[in-house]
């Protein structure tokens, strides 16, 4: 089939924020998605897209029609896990993840599924079709201006994607399908803010703004041209740097359960958290997620500091207490503190072992 | 049955949050406690700990096939079935079964949660036949919901009168059926979302009000303990198997001692001097607080209440039942009656000291004397309005040189009243808060049906209704019940959405007599958090020198409007009538963009209109435009009026609402305190 060129992810001027939060949540997918705030024209949607290409293929039931993994028994739709049970074969191929779009119009029976009630009513059965949900279990659910999503919706959203199940209790209908996926969602503040609620379940959340960079600018302007002149050559140009960080990608998803983080490491995160004002702690455990993704991403298997300080933001911005109505932002000198102060304490600490 | 039932985090392995499974444990043994509220932020186990206990509480016996899980032992209250078999002369056949927790979604529909007609059996086999609901379900159990104040209103009213009873009365979809529905609730909820109606916030019976853990090491702890669990949670839970059944075999020891559990009369008479303290309202406190008490000596494993134990469960039971005390007589009498003129400063400056988390100072609101301010006009300039700002936050120690205008700052936020529009025909989509209307969506409360098709939101009574004349003649196929698609039909539903708020800010200089612009920036600033819970479009148009300007075009961000209502300064004539035709301008345009959802205009001001558009007298103009608003029925208004009452009222904002033909309020009216009622028949 013939799909319209992508703009390469590697090609996107600038936006490391963005790019590493995408990366993050690729390979842990357990991070809960990522939240997208910035104007308009900020490359939002493109990374997103873009990141589609990068995605790695991950093995599906052929005949489920919530790609259920093969492998895994725990995460089965009702189907596969009876027919594995019974001890059959289930067949089996590899394909792609996938991104899945919702738009903002979708209505709840399209995005939890339906009952095909006039059907029901007719013949006297039951019949579920399964809604977006269902199509993004195992891969990318993206939704472009998720602060303008009906709150209803964001709800079962948010809900789904905290317990990876999506369950449907209406007109009595009672069904459950695994629906686990990375929840991607971009906003632009000034159409309105989420409900702190629904931002804290967002596990990373960045903040994008236009590049102020002339020279950088200039770069985006040229680029864009070129793959506008010439999609596929653009593309091709862009392939080997494309592969490498997809190389990037498999070989941290591979190590990620061997890294390790260290006692300090985890009091350093508390620490922050504390110092921060976060509410709960939520964020304790996303960082520490996302330290250890970082780590992996960094191709070791041993957290460090650099890792949480290149995690911390995305994790800390949308999670800051604030009065009603301030804005979000990050207080950098209280953060870089905190930082140093453990600096100060891990030498301290360190001296005393030697001494010992 | 469920293929992923997920792997639930032990109880015993959850840090901190005493109080919360104190709180939980305590209903665990004593389920006549009437539930627990957990209030606070997120992210701090609320939901884990109400998931954990499920795994704890010792099980239950119940009779062999009951949907209702009917006590074998409790004849009173068996449901309809197994009554009819005991009159047959049957056993009731025992099992046992544990206790379940029932979730209820905040997105469920009420014909899920009070049951209906199962439509499968009725077509097949043409009889009716009632398909089991939530409180069913939870019959003896525990109902769960997440979000509690976020609930549709009529699904709470439902729960409210359910738990009355102990029984749940379906009628509805032709169908009229009772069964026993006795259920422990437990909510958690955010207290940033919006607060819980008192009704439902008494049924509970204890309150705790849970806060992350701020202790490092114990942080450490609890994302070591989920990573463990994460990685491994079969294994997990296998390593705290011990602690759980410790847990469990010592819930089952206090439920057993419970019924001899003594409490001495001095206890009692110490529970109603708590409960008076407090300034609760009604007995249930005093009740609750008792079996509370003897609860937890059953815990401690004791026969006998003791004062420590009252104390203790006192905080759970009396925290969201306590009411403010009436406010004390105003501070300081005899200044006030050495200089009687500075009464208004000295109320200032007590609301000044309040207001502590307002960082500017506010030495420059004492305003000029207000006939100054009143005799000034036009000198409104933009970038003067802005050096004037930046002024302000720096020379404050300084005495202000005169100015025409100031940026005042808000008053004191305070809690608003129910303000919603009237009911109509029209279907919105979209969600909120505040008005009931007619959804297109499938939440909502089921009116009627219609045969109109839309979402294909089916109401099945209404369809069999349609389709039983022609049965006779209609072929059959396997079905009891032939449908063809001209019976359909479907729900009509109505719930509450958000509403256009559209912001009148009179800003001229008159505004800044005595303060006003301060207690009106408060004002607008409770409706603005209002319009925030109640998920409210807003929009800001603020008029004063010789014209009116939009401030804030209709956006959902209430945060702009905050910001916007900051920055606002206050000086010059009054241009009402350019005011009211600006508003009418945005208004009109945005009932082009969206007609369904009417905008309501909040004019806030004290209706003083000194200068006109064209040659007629401004109040003239003012009223002429006021009448042509009057005219478009989709606009509804309603005005604050911010005249204080003195020696000379106008009552010129009155007059104002009258020919808009509006609701009419003095600020003091928003209050949701201080006021009965008096807008029941808007909502």
């Amino acid at each position: 089939m013939s799909v319209k060129k992508v703009y390469p992810f590697a090609a996107i001027v600038g936006q490391e924020e963005l790019k590493k939060g995408l990366l993050l949540n690729v390979v842990n997918p357990k991070l809960s998605g990522i939240l997208i705030r910035g104007e308009k024209g900020t490359a939002k949607s493109t990374a997103v897209r873009a990141l589609a290409a990068l995605l790695p293929e991950i093995e599906v039931v052929s005949d489920c029609p919530f790609g259920c993994d093969p492998d895994d028994i725990t995460t089965m739709c009702r189907q596969c896990w009876e027919r594995a049970k019974a001890g059959k074969e289930l067949p089996r191929t590899r394909r792609k993840m996938r991104v899945v779009d919702l738009p903002v119009s979708a209505t709840e029976d399209r995005v939890v599924g339906t009952l095909d009630i006039e059907q029901a009513l007719k013949k006297g059965e039951k019949q579920f079709e399964p809604g977006v949900l269902a199509q993004a279990n195992r891969s990318i659910l993206y939704v472009d201006e998720v602060n303008l999503l009906d709150d209803h919706i964001v709800d079962v959203l948010l809900d789904s994607a905290a317990m990876g199940v999506n369950t449907v209790e209406r007109e009595g209908v009672s069904f459950t399908h695994p629906a686990n996926f990375i929840l991607v969602g971009t906003m632009n503040p000034e159409e309105g803010e989420l409900r702190p609620q629904l931002l804290d379940r967002f596990g990373l959340c960045v903040n994008i703004t236009g590049i102020l960079d002339p020279a950088l600018r200039v770069e985006v302007i040229k680029r864009r041209a070129a793959f506008e002149e010439n999609p596929e050559k653009f593309a091709l140009e862009w392939e080997a740097e494309e592969e490498k960080l997809r190389q990037q990608i498999v070989t941290a998803q591979e190590i990620l359960l061997q890294v390790n983080i260290s006692e300090e490491m985890l009091f350093l995160i508390a620490q922050i958290a504390i110092e921060m004002g976060v509410d709960g702690h939520r964020a304790d455990l996303v960082m520490m997620k996302a330290a250890k993704t970082m780590a992996a991403l960094n191709g070791r298997t041993e957290v460090t500091e650099e890792d949480i300080r290149q995690s911390v933001d995305l994790v800390l911005l949308h999670r800051m207490r604030r009065k009603p109505f301030q804005e979000l932002d990050i207080d950098r000198q209280k953060l870089e503190r905190v930082m140093g102060g453990h600096n100060a304490h891990i030498h301290a600490h360190s001296h005393t072992h030697t001494r010992n | 049955m469920n293929t992923f039932q997920r792997t639930v985090y032990p109880f015993t392995a959850i840090i901190g949050q005493e109080k919360m499974k104190k709180g939980l444990i305590l209903n665990a043994i004593n389920p006549r406690l009437g539930g627990i509220l957990i209030r606070g932020e997120k992210g701090t186990a609320k939901s884990t700990a109400v998931r954990a206990l499920a795994a704890l509480l010792p099980e239950i016996e119940v009779v062999l096939g009951c949907p209702y899980n009917c006590d074998p032992q409790d004849l009173a209250h068996l449901c309809e079935f197994c009554r009819a078999r005991l009159k047959a002369g049957r056993q009731l056949k025992k099992t046992t079964d544990q206790v379940k927790v029932i979730d209820l979604p905040v997105s469920a529909t009420e014909d899920r949660v009070v049951g209906s007609l199962d439509f499968e059996y009725a077509i097949k086999c043409g009889k009716p036949r009632f398909e089991l609901g939530i409180l069913a379900k939870a019959n003896r159990g525990i109902i769960y919901i997440d979000e509690v104040n976020l609930l549709d209103d009529h699904i709470v009213d439902i729960l409210l009168d359910v738990a009355a009873m102990g029984i749940n009365v379906v009628e509805r979809e032709g169908i009229s059926y009772s069964h026993p529905a006795e259920f422990i609730l437990v909510g958690t909820m955010n207290p940033e979302e919006g607060e819980l109606r008192p009704q439902l916030t008494d049924r509970f019976g204890l309150c705790v009000q849970v806060e992350g853990v701020m202790d490092p090491k114990e942080r450490v702890e609890i994302a070591k303990r989920r990573e463990a669990f994460d990685a491994d949670p079969r294994g997990f839970i296998a390593r705290w198997a011990a602690e759980e059944q410790q847990l469990r075999e010592r819930i089952v020891s206090a439920r057993q001692r419970l019924s001899m559990v003594n409490i001495s009369t001095e206890m009692i008479e110490l529970i109603a001097r708590l409960s008076l303290e407090a300034l609760v309202a009604g007995h249930r406190a005093d009740i609750t607080m008792a079996s509370a008490a003897r609860t937890i000596a059953a815990w401690y494993g004791r026969t006998e209440v003791t004062e420590q134990d009252v104390y203790e469960v006192a905080e759970l039971v009396l925290s969201h039942r306590m009411r403010e005390a009436p406010p004390p007589p105003p501070e300081q009498p005899e200044e006030k009656q050495e200089q009687p003129e500075e009464k208004e400063e000295q109320e200032e400056q007590v609301q000044e000291q309040d207001n502590t988390d307002q960082p500017t100072d506010q030495t420059e609101e004492l305003s000029p004397p207000p006939e100054q301010t009143n005799g000034e006009s036009e000198e409104s300039e933009p970038q003067e309005e802005d050096k004037q700002e930046d002024e302000d936050g720096q020379d404050l120690d300084s005495p202000p040189p005169a100015p025409q205008e100031k940026v005042f700052n808000v008053g004191l936020p305070f809690s608003i009243k129910r303000i919603a529009r009237e009911r109509d025909r029209i279907l919105r989509k979209g969600s909120g808060r505040r008005s009931r209307t007619r959804t297109a969506s499938r939440a909502g409360r089921y009116v009627r049906s219609t045969m109109q098709r839309g979402n294909n939101d089916l109401a099945f009574d209404a369809t069999m209704r349609a389709a039983a004349p022609y049965q006779l003649y209609r072929c059959r196929e396997d079905v009891a019940i032939t449908i063809e698609t001209v019976d359909i039909r479907e729900k009509v539903r109505e719930k509450r959405i958000g509403n256009f708020l559209l912001f009148v800010v009179d800003a001229s200089g008159s505004m800044g007599a005595q303060q006003r612009m301060v207690e009106t920036k408060g004002a607008i600033l409770s409706l603005l958090l209002d319009a925030y819970q109640k998920r409210d479009k807003i929009g800001m148009v603020a008029f004063k020198g010789n014209t009116a300007e939009v401030l804030l075009p209709p956006t959902n961000s209430v945060e702009m409007g905050h910001k916007l209502l900051q920055e606002l300064p206050t000086g010059g004539k009054t241009p009402l009538s350019a005011g009211l035709a600006k508003a009418y301008e945005v208004a009109k345009a945005h009932l082009n963009k969206d007609p369904d959802i009417s905008p309501l205009l909040i004019i806030i001001s004290d209706g003083k209109g000194n200068v006109s558009m064209g040659n007629d007298k401004p109040l003239v103009e003012a009223r002429h435009i006021a009448g042509k608003i009057c005219e478009e029925e989709r606009i509804k208004t309603l005005v604050i009026d911010v005249e204080k009452n003195g020696f000379l009222t106008f009552g010129l904002a009155r007059e104002l609402a009258g020919a808009l033909g509006a609701d009419y309020y003095k600020i003091d009216d928003l209050k949701a305190d201080t006021l009965v009622q008096a807008v029941k028949q808007m909502e």
